[in-house]
């Protein structure tokens, strides 16, 4: 237990800063409210309600997420593959080689189509 | 630590997957490199030769496996230390699902019927009716990436029917539904319907797969092991925790009937085989239900035989419930498509009672009879579907059924076609469909489960009655003067269309070789 | 046990909470507390593999996307409660408690006894014994997970890439289309007017007025004109925002 010891003290110093950091901050700063200054600030567009039924949204945004899940996936396999790395016969080194092959040629794809440029 | 050996791999049985496996792979390289200009010719040649070259493989496959001594007949192995089961069954409903791909990769390669563009939307991210989608038709964009997503998909189907093992036959079930939800959304004309289609279908299958997968969690938690042959041994030894046992067979059973298309897990397939694009909705038809069937028909009969009495009631009335629903739905439909969908819900109820009738021995099997009923039944119906994709008017595919009045005035061949996949999907003698439904219906017999065999009788009755009525309307009415217009048939769906009805005509009057084939493939190695 | 009699309750009151919550945002917090509640849990019990997979996919990848797609539709969006099926949210309610119930008599029947095996599958580490399994019988599995990861980014990409059609235009060739556009249709060829500025909304809805006071459309975007989004931005607005800030003044 004692070897953790440096770490729990870490653990409390960082969370007692963060707890300070945020209490502190609406005892010193000055206090002076007005509705405007409390409005909501969207980019300047004044907040509208989204239409019935969600309305199209951009999905741009889903590559980079595919990419991220793809990602973690992959992590997830390796991760055993590397733990019992000694273990394990060329044959898994192969397996994995083949696994990450195939994930790459996807990419390769995603890449060569624009879907990883953001314009 | 413990050395962990490599795992022993019998790569002569596994070759035809690793045929498709790689074709699919290069595809999508393809995808990345090849122009736009020749991509689709070189995809669909790609696809198509990859297809073959699997088939080819199959059938080397089936050559070197060897009958095994024991009561039943029965061939070949299990493989990829007990992942998959190169057996009879497997190998037949390959080269089943490999002919059937080879068809609808026909079909998806077709582009005479749209203006020489294919069946697919140009660019699926605009939104329907957007200048996007205009400039996309202008600029003769398709998307060419169907082709890869169709040979995963049927990657998937092959190792679904083949796996002995619940996890491996997850991951299978997964393989051959994710690209079947992008393709049933890639519709180019009537985009809205086959966004719908592709929406429910994917949110749907995620929840069956839920139900699946928690079936195996069950079963595994009774039997301990993944494999079927351990799930039998476990059925078979222990009498304890019973529940355990019978509630993860009803959760996997959710999950594999959804696949098959039965009732009471029916209701996506009329509307996504009526959103996706022709081409993807035969595939799917064919190919899902030779796919899911076998793979249920191994699940059951292998690990769950011995327990065959707790799950027979619950099939019999999945299967009666099937039966009736399909057959009365397909009735009401006023729209072609929609009416395939019910008219393969039937179909599903009819090769359930062979299943379920569990039957081995020498004469007709449940797996046999099952084999060639989805042979009969896949054949027609990518015929089926390859005509509808040629009775076109402005706006796309003409589906109404009102609108197919007295087409064979006009189009006596076509026609004359459809026709014919309607009287086998009717099981009218001397065509594949009668001796299919003779199949099931003896194994069934010979079952004892004469109460449904009267059912399927009957409700063959009524359906047929309503079939014929749809090939009357076709000759003997006259044609609607707004009646569509008859695309111009491509070399592609000529000779699918042609194919499928010499195959129906075949099956019917010299049904024997393959009747034998399905024979030969002999009974489930677990 | 310590783990799960302190987690438990935490990880159920979280749970009422996913499904109670009126904002989504707040759902998800909650989802994110059960997940994390779930890691520790299985940590608890001898599953360091689970319990990374748990952390690193669960709570890293998919909650996040969870907030992604709540920031895309919108923090506020509240979903639409009316039933399009008449009775079918008590259907659901009745079918999921009878199927909850016989879930957990079919498993409670079943599991009597002490759970037996974790430490025989545990014996040379779980994580070792995972690998044995994944580089074992289950390669075949693990090689059709590349297959279903591929067909992911590709359907990724066919559902939802536009793709672009022509060569993007360098910054010299559009400054040489406006000129031309001016030489030949009279289009002036600067910037479009900024939009108003405003004590209240220094925003991109509110048109520049001319110095007669009428507006000029073309100062707000075109997005905005199209979803109707524009801002009268008249002398009436201007005295609300005032006697807003300073109430019981005349702002004139």
């Amino acid at each position: 237990m004692g070897e953790y010891a440096p770490i729990l003290v870490l653990g409390a110093i960082a969370a007692g800063f963060a707890i300070f950091s945020v209490a502190i901050a609406p005892l010193t700063g000055p206090r002076r409210y007005n509705r405007a200054k409390l409005d909501r600030y969207e980019s300047g567009i004044q907040p509208t309600p989204v239409p019935e039924g969600g309305g199209r949204i951009p999905v741009k945004y889903f590559f980079t997420a595919m990419m991220f899940i793809v990602f973690d996936i992959e992590i997830v396999f390796l991760y055993p593959f590397a733990v019992a790395f000694d273990a394990l016969s060329w044959f898994a080194v192969l397996a994995v080689l083949l696994f990450l092959v195939n994930i790459t040629v996807a990419y390769a794809y995603e890449w060569r189509r624009g879907g990883m440029a953001w314009d | 630590m413990n050395e962990i050996p490599a795992p022993v791999l019998e790569w002569d049985l596994i070759a035809p997957l690793m045929v498709l496996g790689a074709v699919a792979v290069v595809g999508v390289l393809l995808e990345a490199f090849v122009p736009r200009g020749p991509r689709f010719v070189v995809q669909a040649s790609v696809a198509i030769g990859g297809v073959v070259a699997a088939l080819g493989t199959t059938i080397w496959t089936a050559t070197r496996t060897d009958v095994l001594d024991g009561d039943v007949l029965a061939r070949g192995q299990v493989a990829a230390e007990g992942a998959l089961s190169v057996d009879g069954p497997s190998l037949f409903t390959w080269g089943l699902l490999l002919v059937l791909a080879l068809l609808s990769m026909l079909l998806f390669a077709e582009r005479r019927l749209g203006g020489g563009l294919s069946a697919f939307t140009g660019r699926a991210a605009d939104a329907p009716g957007s200048s996007g989608e205009a400039e996309a038709t202008r600029h003769r964009l398709e998307h060419t990436e169907v082709f890869p997503l169709a040979l995963f998909a049927l990657l998937g189907m092959m190792l679904f029917a083949a796996s002995t093992d619940l996890l491996m036959m997850f991951v299978a079930l997964e393989v051959l539904s994710l690209p079947l939800y992008v393709l049933c959304g890639l519709a180019r004309r009537r985009r809205l319907l086959s966004q719908e289609a592709a929406l429910k279908y994917f949110l749907l299958g995620a929840f069956s797969s839920a139900f699946f997968l928690y079936g195996v969690a069950l079963v595994y938690g009774y039997a301990g092991g993944f494999g079927l042959a351990e799930v039998a041994d476990a059925v078979a030894s222990r009498t304890q925790e019973r529940p355990l046992l019978l509630a993860g067979v009803a959760l996997l059973a959710v999950g594999l009937l959804f696949k098959v298309g039965a009732v009471p897990f029916h209701s996506w397939t009329p509307d996504v085989y009526q959103g996706a694009p022709t081409p993807v909705t035969a595939f799917m038809a064919a190919g899902t239900k030779a796919a899911a069937v076998v793979a249920l028909a191994r699940v059951l009969l292998v690990a769950f035989g011995g327990a065959e009495w707790d799950w027979q009631p619950a099939f019999w009335a999945v299967a009666a419930l099937t039966m009736l629903v399909g057959a009365v739905g397909s009735i009401a439909q006023g729209d072609v498509k929609r009416m395939l969908a019910y008219s393969s819900i039937a179909h599903a109820g009819f090769i359930l009672v062979g299943v379920v009738g569990a039957t081995g021995g020498d004469g007709i099997t449940s797996v046999s009879s099952a084999l060639f009923y989805l042979t009969a039944y896949g054949v027609a119906t990518i015929g089926a579907f390859a005509v509808v994709m040629l009775v076109r008017d402005a706006s796309g595919e003409s589906t109404d059924l009102d609108t197919w009045t007295g087409l064979g005035r006009r189009a006596p061949w076509l026609a004359g076609a459809f026709a014919l996949f309607m009287l086998s999907f009717a099981g009218i003698p001397l065509t594949a469909g009668f001796i299919g439904k003779w199949g099931v219906f003896s194994a069934a017999w010979a079952g004892g489960l004469w109460p449904l065999v009267v059912l399927g009788v009957l409700v063959s009755a009524v359906a047929a009655f309503f079939y014929v009525r749809v090939v009357l309307t076709m000759f003997f009415d006259e044609p609607r003067p707004d009646g569509p217009l008859l695309a111009v048939p491509g070399a592609m769906t000529t000779v699918v269309v042609t194919v499928a009805a010499v195959a129906t005509v075949a099956l019917g009057v010299m049904p024997g070789p393959v009747l034998d084939l399905a024979q030969q493939a002999g009974a489930f190695v677990r | 046990m310590t783990a799960f009699w302190v987690l438990a309750p935490f990880m159920v009151l979280a749970a009422l909470g996913l499904v109670l919550a009126r904002k989504a945002v707040h759902a998800a917090l909650c989802l994110a507390v059960v997940m994390i509640s779930l890691a520790v849990l299985y940590a608890a019990q001898g599953a360091p593999f689970l319990f990374a997979v748990q952390i690193v996919v669960y709570t890293g990848a998919i909650m996040m996307l969870f907030l992604f797609v709540l920031m895309l539709v919108g923090v506020e969006s509240a979903e639409s409660l009316a039933e399009s099926i008449p009775g079918q949210r008590i259907g659901a309610v009745v079918v999921a408690l009878v199927f909850g119930a016989l879930g957990v008599v079919g498993v409670a029947q079943s599991v009597t006894g002490a759970v037996v095996g974790v430490d025989a599958a545990n014996e040379g580490g779980n994580v070792e014994g995972l690998a044995a399994l994944m580089f074992g019988p289950y390669v075949l599995a693990f090689e059709a997970t590349a297959a279903l990861l591929i067909t992911a980014v590709l359907g990724a990409m066919v559902l939802a890439h536009r793709e672009r059609l022509g060569r993007r235009l360098t910054q010299r060739e559009v400054a040489e289309g406006r000129l031309q556009d001016y030489a030949h249709h009279g289009t002036h060829p600067g910037q479009l007017p900024t939009p108003g500025v405003f004590a209240r909304h220094n925003a991109v809805d509110t048109p520049a007025l001319l110095p007669d006071g009428s507006v000029v459309e073309t100062s707000v975007p075109a997005p905005l004109r199209a979803r109707d989004q524009v801002r009268p931005g008249d002398r009436s607005e201007v005295d609300a925002v005032a006697r807003e800030l300073e109430p019981g003044e005349d702002p004139r």
